[in-house]
């Protein structure tokens, strides 16, 4: 799979690298802008209220 | 020896032939690698969760509850005593300050909601059971919650209380004092009764002016929840250099 990709990339080793480092820099901002958040309220690690729920 | 070396210059032509692989077993292999790396990628996302939780939602909290705090402490510098301001809490209606907790002041809002904790306050709760705001005068529990790890982990150290600790909550006119003397380290969830303006369970009968803090443990996980009471011990007035009381020094 990321065999696959790092063929697929273009340039030489050292642009591969590069675009390599912003694609994982990419997915780590949508994890944690977007799914982390969205996961978190489904987790049961959070609530600190007492209630009759 | 020209047979031999024959041999030997056959084998090494031949030799690249076996290393290549039967096509089924290729396919066996792709499919295992790509198995591999995703669990891999699985482990490490769940790595990156656990960072989320634990860093990441503190840094972006304490820069929420930071920045409406700076908005309050403004608005008070600039309302007149007891004037038409002393009613305006949307951002908050005051501070809490708990020595043995080392976290500074807490910024205390309404409600006990998701969106309201996870600025790094502490919220007073208003359902299922209302607490009794300390600035009413009236007896009542004053009763609040916050985070134990992650989005400004405000109650993390809620263990390190003792039993004649003070707890102080600051408004904008007035330092109650308050002494812990109760503690209770685990109850079940559904344990609304402490919530009580008179709290039973931490041995009180009379109504009085009781504050009550809640938060979950043990800590990483929302199991239990874990209760601290106190009780009013004074009321001291905010002098014009905001000198805190001696509890704080």
């Amino acid at each position: 799979m990321y065999g696959w990709i790092w063929r697929h990339l273009p340039g030489n080793t050292w642009v591969k690298a590069l675009i390599s480092l912003v694609l994982v820099l990419a997915v780590v901002y949508v994890l944690f802008q977007y799914v982390f958040p969205w996961a978190e309220p489904l987790l049961p690690f959070n609530d600190v209220t007492v209630n009759n729920q | 020896m020209a047979a031999t070396t024959d041999d030997t210059a056959e084998h090494t032509d031949d030799s690249p032939a076996p290393r290549r692989r039967p096509r089924g077993t290729g396919r066996l292999a792709l499919a295992v690698s790509v198995l591999g790396e995703l669990l891999i990628t699985a482990g490490l996302v769940l790595g990156l969760f656990v960072v989320y939780s634990l860093w990441w939602t503190n840094v972006i909290a304490d820069r929420k509850a930071d920045r409406q705090a700076d908005r309050i402490r403004e608005q008070w510098a600039h309302s007149a005593p007891s004037g038409p301001g002393a009613l305006d809490t949307k951002d908050g209606i005051g501070f809490l300050h708990v020595p043995a907790m080392h976290n500074g002041e807490v910024l205390v809002k309404k409600g006990t909601s998701t969106d309201v904790l996870n600025d790094g306050v502490a919220g007073y709760y208003i359902d299922p059971v209302k607490a009794t705001l300390p600035t009413t005068g009236k007896a009542g529990n004053f009763t609040l919650a916050a985070h134990r790890d992650g989005h400004g982990a405000k109650f993390h150290n809620i263990d390190k209380l003792a039993k004649g600790d003070p707890i102080v909550f600051e408004t904008r006119d007035d330092w109650y004092v308050y002494k812990v003397y109760d503690i209770l380290p685990e109850t079940s969830k559904f344990n609304v009764d402490v919530l009580a303006q008179v709290p039973e369970e931490s041995g009180v009968t009379k109504p009085g002016h009781y504050i009550t803090l809640t938060t979950c443990t043990p800590v990483y996980t929302s199991r239990y929840r874990y209760v601290v009471w106190g009780e009013l011990v004074r009321v001291q007035k905010v002098d014009s250099k905001r000198t805190p009381p001696k509890e704080l020094r």
